[in-house]
This record gives C-alpha cells, structure tokens and sequence, in this order.
C-alpha cells in the first residue's frame, strides 16, 4: 500500500456542453497529512469535492482512493466508498436540523458499516464514540445530546459537524468551507480541536477554504487555481 | 427501518403542511367510506323491507307507486279495494294467507296501518324473519289496541298501557284529532330496520271505528257522534281497504294469479312481484348513488393530489437536507425510498385519522340516521370491499409518492454533496 490517501492524475472534467473546468496533471495527499486548499469561488472547487466523494466522474485521467480507482467503480460502490473512507464538513448548516444532535453524530454509522464496526472496536458502542467525540470536541453536557441540531448555535453545530465526519476514524475528512461562519477567535480555536481529533483518528484533512490567513497552520498549503490548468488558460 | 425514522422526523419537522395534508387525506377518505357505508346499507335495507310476499295487491296504479305506499309508508293510495275482493282473493285455492292492509291515518308524522292478525304471522322481512314482539301482545277483540314498531316507541317514549291519540289524514300539521277514541298500546315489535319500525299498527276494526261516524271525510258533530263505547258495539267490518299482501302455496303459481287480479272483473287491480317492484324502485335511485360514489372517489384523488403537491413544493427547500444525507452516504435511491415512505406514511395517517373520523361520525349520527332516515349504520369493522378500497388509496399514494421520488433522485444525482444556499 502507498503512502498516498488521494492520487489524482491527469485529471480531466466537463459538465456537458460546458469548456472544461478541471484539468490537473498530478496532486497527492499523504495518509495523515493535513492540506489547506486555497480555493475561491470559480476555480472548480465544488467540482473537484464532488469527484472526489465520487459523485461525479472524471471525463479523463484517474482518482484513486486508498489504491483505488474510483471512476472504475459502480455509482453505487463509490457511494459505500465514500462513506467507508470519507467525512464531510460544510460550510454551515451541515446537520439535519430535525434529528438531535446524537442522531446526527451518527448518521454515518447508518450507512457505513465499516465505520459504525471502526467506532465499535475504538471506544466499545456507537453511543461511547459519539459521547467521545463530542466530549472531545467541547460538548460536554448530557442534555445537550438529546437537543434539536437545529436548536444549536453555529460554533457548536460546526463542532457537532466535525464529531459526525470523525465518526468510525474514515481515512479522509474533506472540510469545506467549515470556518466561514464562525468569528476569527472561535476559527483557530475550531481547527485546533479538528487538528487533535483527525490526528487522534488518524485521519488526512483536506481543508477548502478562501481565507489565507488559516494556511500557516497546515502542514501544506496549495492554490487550486494553480493547480488547475483549465482555470489557470481561462484568466490569462 | 432507519429510513422510516429518517422519514418520519423529516415530516415532523413540517408537521404543519404534514399535518394538514393528512387532514385533508383523512376527510376525503372518511367521506368515500361513509358514503360507501350508506349506499351499502341503504341497497341492504331497501332489500331487506320485504320477503316471503309473492304477490302485492292494490287499485291499478304504477307498480312502483303501489310498493311505495304499501311496503315504505310513502304517498298515498289512488283509490281503494273492495272488501269482497279481498275475500274473493284470500279464498283463492292458490292463496295461502292474505293480509289486508288500511292506510290513511297518521300519528306525529308516523303512518298507521290497520291489518288483521294474519300480519303479525306472516309477514316477514329480511331473510324470511318473522315480526317479533319485544314487549306486550299483538292485538286482539277490542278495537282501540295498537301495536307499536320499534322506532315509534323509542321516539315518541311510549310504554304499554299507554292511550295516544290517532290523528286523520297523513299531514305533519292541522290534522283533524281522532280525539274521542283514544287507543292503548298493547304491545311493541323488536327493531326491524324496515319501515315496519315507523308503523303503528292497529285492526281493521279499530281503523273502521275511527270513521264510523265520518261523513263525506269530515267528523261528525254533535248528536251525530259515536263514542268508542258505541263504536265497540258496532259492526266494523270494514267495506274497503287499501292494499293486500298474498303468500301463495306454490311459487309457480305467482305469474298466472298475477294475470288473474289484473284482469279481475270486479274492480280495476294491480299485482305486482315485490322483488321486481324493489329492483325498478331502486334503479331510479342507483344513478345518484353512482355519482355520489364517483364524486367522493374524485374528493380522494384531490386529497392525494394535494399531498403530491405539498411533497413536490417541499423537494426544492429539502435540498440541502438531501444533500447531507448524501454526504453522510445515504445513495440516490435511498433519497427516493425517504419520499415514497413519506407519502406512504401521509396517505397511512390520513386512512387510519379518516376511518376513526368515520366511526366517530358514525357513533355520533347513528341514532340520528336512524331516526330520521331509517338507516341503520352499523358501527363494524371495515368490510372487505371497504379494505380494498383503502388498500387502492393506499396503493394509489405510493405511486404518486414515485414521482417526487424520481425528481429526488435525479436532482441528488445533479447536486451530488454540494448544498446550494
């Protein structure tokens, strides 16, 4: 097995009818590494989570996951791929507002066995990992639990989000955007925890954001629109 | 399983729209299921008002004419029978037993009918039942007895021993009292669900001694007048009556004793088959019943179309919620299977609120109805007809639950895990 967590060559997409928006020769993320991803809006970035959750495919060139090649899988496998490997953080409301916040934490455990068989072994019942995470991650209170996701303020909703992509240690956590909402203290202070927590994990952050100011704190930093060629043709 | 609780706590998040959708389902079901129950019991009733008579006799008229006021208490007689040919008939070598029956009375807006003891052993209804009394006896010698039906009893509170009054005439109001001859109550039938409930039933004797002393269908006045004491003294034989029922001792028998009372000699007759009579009766009505039917069908498929509406109008606002599922690794068709569980869980909470609304009308309105109407509607479970129904409503929800289903999944398919704002 490579060191590799994501592998993308040559990589090639089009929405149809549409001047091709994603051209990338070569990108790779380390297992454990954490990555900030400069992106701002118009340089692909929606595009290149979608094909890498495999939602879409690549019209050229291959994604692999963990070894794998996703564009030779069913619609149906990179569905289960994704959830078995990958968390997902958005920019905001990334709960269901009408599911408590336990419900939401573990939602992916629904539909990845893997994961829910993963947090199982780590901490003994999908219960203790969730009250694990969230303890974890500042949310301590009992009660809190059982509240409406929806009843939550945004900076805890954010770490409620991060506790849910945490869940069964996927090998990837892809976070889009999950600061903007949140002021400038209560960012750093977010990224630590979700620092400690993939690192705790063992899982890789491929972090998509605007805000430069974040980069320092990552082991890498690299600009999508200099990664892009299609985008990179388009500007000059 | 979890994508029924997925379902449901989606839906309670909109419980207002789900809420009034469910209403709006429940209705239109209570609505086809009571008019499915009333057309039901309406047909059975109307069926069951008379059996064992081969043959029913009155003054030329319409046949249908002719069952309405011999068998329902409805309308009037044209014209009357003689005496000698309801004898001339009841001594037929054919005829088994013959009741005669006297109409033309009334009290508070229920008929009296005046017959002979052959009625109360012959007559049946249903499946060949028998009148049965709840309490008291048939009448018998004296003239002033009356037999109640059910219904009149229980509305009116009549106990045995009881006098009442008859009134002339079957108008509701400004009737000419039969005053001066009260009668007793002397027995009151079991509820038969026909309109033998709506009847009082006195003798011949008794209907003659009411106008014995009439003149030109006025009561008479002063020194004219006749007591009940001087009217049980009297000979009541009765000169007419208005119709006759016929039990023959062979059915084969029934068609040529028809041909022979409609070209009777001695007066102009009418004989017609109850069944046959029953069956073009309830024709004339069988097309409003259609439509009512047709028309509540049309109120359920608008229930179920407003629910379609509502779970299409949700889709676009629901966006998001999809794409979370997505990202947490719910596939396209779990998205789909989320919307038709939603429709199938609206259209399952609005039969199960429409059947209880339709019980709790039915327990609320039963005596009503019956009261009024002369309909009993039986507080059972759904009939196996009525299952089916529900299980087409049912089966009809899910498959407009696969349209906002197939819109679900394409557009998760297109918006993937992106959430747009």
């Amino acid at each position: 097995m490579s060191a590799a967590l994501i592998h993308l060559s040559n990589l090639g997409f089009a929405w149809p009818g549409q001047p091709e928006l994603l051209d990338i020769d070569s990108f790779t993320l380390q297992r454990g590494e954490s990555l900030f991803l400069k992106g701002p809006s118009g340089s692909g970035k929606t595009t290149l989570l979608g094909l890498l959750g495999g939602v879409q495919k690549p019209n050229r060139g291959s994604i692999r996951l963990l070894d794998q090649d996703l564009s030779t899988l069913s619609a149906s496998a990179r569905d289960r791929f994704r959830v078995d490997h990958t968390g997902y953080i958005f920019q905001q409301f990334n709960l269901l507002p009408f599911l408590s916040v336990r419900e939401n934490v573990e939602l992916p455990c629904h539909f990845s066995k893997l994961r829910a068989s993963r947090a199982v072994q780590r901490h003994g019942s999908v219960t203790k990992a969730t009250n694990a995470l969230l303890a974890h991650l500042g949310l301590h209170q009992p009660e809190l639990l059982q509240r409406r996701a929806g009843d939550l303020s945004i900076g805890q909703q954010q770490r409620v989000a991060a506790a849910r992509a945490l869940i069964g240690q996927p090998e990837l956590v892809i976070a889009d955007e999950p600061t903007s909402a949140l002021d400038a203290d209560a960012r750093e202070a977010f990224l630590e925890l979700l620092f400690a927590e993939c690192r705790e994990a063992g899982s890789s952050l491929l972090f998509v954001s605007h805000d430069q100011s974040l980069a320092r704190l990552f082991d890498r930093s690299l600009s999508l629109a200099e990664l892009n060629k299609a985008t990179r043709l388009a500007e000059i | 399983m979890y994508l029924l609780r997925l379902a449901l706590a989606s839906l309670g998040n909109r419980r207002f729209t789900a809420w009034l959708t469910v209403f709006a389902i429940a209705l239109s079901v209570c609505l086809l299921l009571a008019v499915e129950r009333v057309r039901t019991e309406a047909r059975a009733s109307f069926a069951n008002t008379i059996s064992g008579t081969d043959l029913i006799v009155g003054a030329r008229s319409g046949s249908v004419n002719l069952l309405l006021y011999s068998v329902f208490r409805i309308g009037n007689a044209t014209n009357n029978i003689r005496w000698e040919s309801f004898e001339h008939f009841a001594d037929h070598r054919q005829v088994k037993w013959a009741i005669p029956i006297s109409l033309g009375d009334s009290h508070r807006g229920y008929r009296v009918m005046g017959t002979s003891p052959a009625y109360f052993e012959h007559y049946r209804y249903a499946r060949s039942q028998p009148l049965q009394l709840s309490s008291g006896r048939a009448f018998a010698d004296d003239p002033f007895e009356v037999v109640l039906g059910a219904e009149v009893a229980k509305a009116l509170n009549y106990q045995l021993n009881q006098e009442l009054v008859l009134a002339h005439g079957v108008a509701t109001i400004s009737l000419v009292k039969h005053d001066d001859k009260p009668f007793k109550v002397v027995g009151i039938l079991k509820r038969t669900g026909t309109p033998v409930d709506r009847t009082l039933h006195i003798s011949l004797a008794g209907m003659e001694a009411l106008h014995v002393d009439w003149q030109n269908g006025m009561p008479a006045r002063g020194a004219a007048k006749v007591s009940a004491e001087q009217a049980r003294a009297m000979d009541l034989q009765p000169k007419q009556i208005t119709a006759v029922m016929l039990g023959l001792k062979s059915k084969i028998a029934t068609f040529s004793l028809q041909r022979e009372i409609n070209e009777f000699r001695g007066e102009p007759l009418l004989a017609i088959l109850p069944g046959v009579a029953l069956q073009e009766l309830w024709s004339l009505m069988g097309t409003a019943e259609k439509a009512l039917f047709v028309v509540s069908l049309f109120v359920v498929l608008t229930g179920l179309i407003g629910m379609l509406t509502a779970i299409l109008t949700s889709l676009n606002e629901r966006r998001r919620e999809m794409a979370i599922l997505r990202s947490v690794g719910a596939r396209p068709w779990h998205i789909a299977s989320l919307l038709i569980v939603e429709a199938f869980a609206l259209a399952l909470a609005g039969v199960l609120l429409g059947l209880l609304l339709l019980y709790l009308g039915i327990a609320g309105a039963q005596g009503y109805v019956q009261a009024n109407y002369g309909l009993y509607l039986p507080l059972n479970l759904p009939t196996r007809y009525e299952w089916t129904l529900l299980g087409a409503i049912l089966s009809a929800a899910l498959l407009m639950g696969c349209v906002p289903a197939w819109r679900a999944y394409r557009q998760s398919l297109a918006d993937g895990l992106s959430i747009r704002l």
